[in-house]
């Protein structure tokens, strides 16, 4: 299984209130799905990530797709098969723009 | 409406790094502007002041920016402080060993102002002769040393009808991105909208136009970025933010270090070298309005309006004297 890296070109920053405002919706057990806690930008390519898409972004480090999954099915309360679904088509959609790249 | 998520600081900044020019465009904004130049290590320290409020992205204009003699230093400066780097210019001043010169001070993408595929139309737009032919020939020697190219059309008289001749030039010319930018009724632009900027009417023509020519073509990205195209119900997915951008994900620094929401509202909310990026970021009274507008008139009734937000801020503001009230372009009527 290949091991991801971000994309070096793509510039990022985690937007520190309103990740700590998803993190408290978390706790209530709140949708934060919509609330954007980075910002990544590339070539003029703009994308906000929610806090799953951030934490994913932030794991992109050399880890391979199965080490993120099982470290974040230990920090979020999600079924293993949907997260493992939302992780795969997350990874896919990083790559397709450019912001990851895959290396064996 | 409240619009509650706004990021911690802008993402780009357009800087107009000089007033001077070496053109005399017809629909120019700063030509009148008397404001001074910041030196090179005033601009240093600014510069470390947008990086550590957490600004990704400068894009130098003006003015001609190539006028400034630092400008490469400058840039070093700016590149190497993580900053992406780039700049709009009419392209004249753009040799082959310029073209070098940017690339090495770091600068990743150049836009030319081109405003026709005919040449006496651009030059007589933009007041020098032979300046189409300078443009078109600066763009070589960008593409040759890597650096990312667009041209960019200010949309009014002389060209809504020539979007496909438009597109051909960028192609002929190896130009992978073209930007359709509106026309703005600031400085010269006010005193000749009579002249030079479209009805209402025919801006929603060139729009449905423009979308179908950006639709049917996969080489040439073309940008058209107008909040009131969501009247045609198109969605830019692109975006982070719904109506304009200006004071949401940019700012606008003028050669002074005025601080403005954007280069067609004139309005100063600081002084980049005075005040702090992000306490004007977020507590500006100017922002703050921009970013949770009041929708007036026709606006109020219609159904496009969370997407558009009312339009182009600057427009609404230097026709109407309101930034709330509907943009003077929008065609739209709920019925």
């Amino acid at each position: 299984m290949p091991k991801i890296y971000r994309n070096p070109d793509v510039m990022w920053r985690e937007e520190e209130k309103f990740k700590a405002q998803a993190f408290e919706g978390l706790e209530k057990g709140d949708d934060v799905q919509n609330i954007g806690t980075s910002v990544l930008y590339s070539g003029g390519t703009m994308l906000a990530l929610n806090v799953l898409g951030t934490e994913i972004w932030k794991k992109c480090d050399g880890r391979k797709t199965d080490e993120i999954i099982s470290e974040l099915t230990d920090k979020f309360d999600v079924e293993p098969a949907i997260l493992k679904e939302d992780v795969t088509k997350f990874l896919s959609e990083l790559k397709e723009k450019g912001f990851i790249y895959y290396e064996e | 409406m409240k619009n509650d998520w706004i990021l911690k600081a802008p993402l780009t900044i357009n800087w107009a790094i000089t007033n001077r020019c070496n053109f005399k465009c017809r629909h120019c904004y700063s030509r009148d502007d008397p404001s001074e130049e910041l030196d090179r290590q005033n601009l240093s320290h600014c510069i470390e002041k947008i990086k550590e409020a957490g600004v990704f992205s400068i894009n130098f204009g003006g003015g001609e920016p190539l006028l400034r003699k630092d400008l490469f230093d400058i840039a070093v400066f700016a590149s190497g402080r993580g900053l992406s780097v780039s700049m709009n210019s009419n392209g004249y001043l753009i040799s082959s060993e310029t073209a070098v010169k940017l690339k090495e001070s770091g600068f990743s993408k150049v836009g030319i102002s081109i405003d026709s595929h005919i040449p006496g139309t651009h030059d007589d737009f933009r007041g020098v002769k032979e300046s189409h032919k300078r443009a078109l020939k600066a763009l070589f020697p960008l593409n040759e040393v890597g650096i990312e190219t667009s041209i960019s059309t200010v949309i009014c008289k002389i060209n809504c009808k020539d979007i496909d001749k438009l597109i051909e030039m960028a192609r002929q010319n190896n130009v992978k991105h073209l930007n359709f930018h509106n026309y703005k009724c600031t400085g010269l632009g006010y005193s000749n909208k009579d002249e030079l900027d479209l009805s209402p009417e025919e801006w929603r023509v060139f729009y449905l136009e423009a979308l179908n020519a950006k639709q049917k073509t996969s080489d040439i990205h073309i940008s058209v970025e107008d909040p009131i195209i969501a009247s045609l119900g198109y969605k830019d997915g692109s975006s982070l933010v719904k109506g304009s951008v200006c004071g949401k994900l940019s700012l606008n620094i003028k050669s002074n270090g005025d601080i403005t929401p954007c280069g067609f509202i004139p309005i100063v909310i600081g002084n980049i070298l005075n005040d702090n990026l992000s306490e004007i970021w977020n507590n500006s009274p100017v922002l703050d309005m921009m970013r949770n507008k009041t929708p007036r008139g026709k606006c109020q009734k219609c159904g496009y309006y969370s997407d558009c937000l009312g339009g182009c801020t600057a427009r609404a503001l230097a026709l109407t004297g309101d930034i709330n009230n509907p943009d003077p372009h929008c065609w739209y009527e709920s019925q």
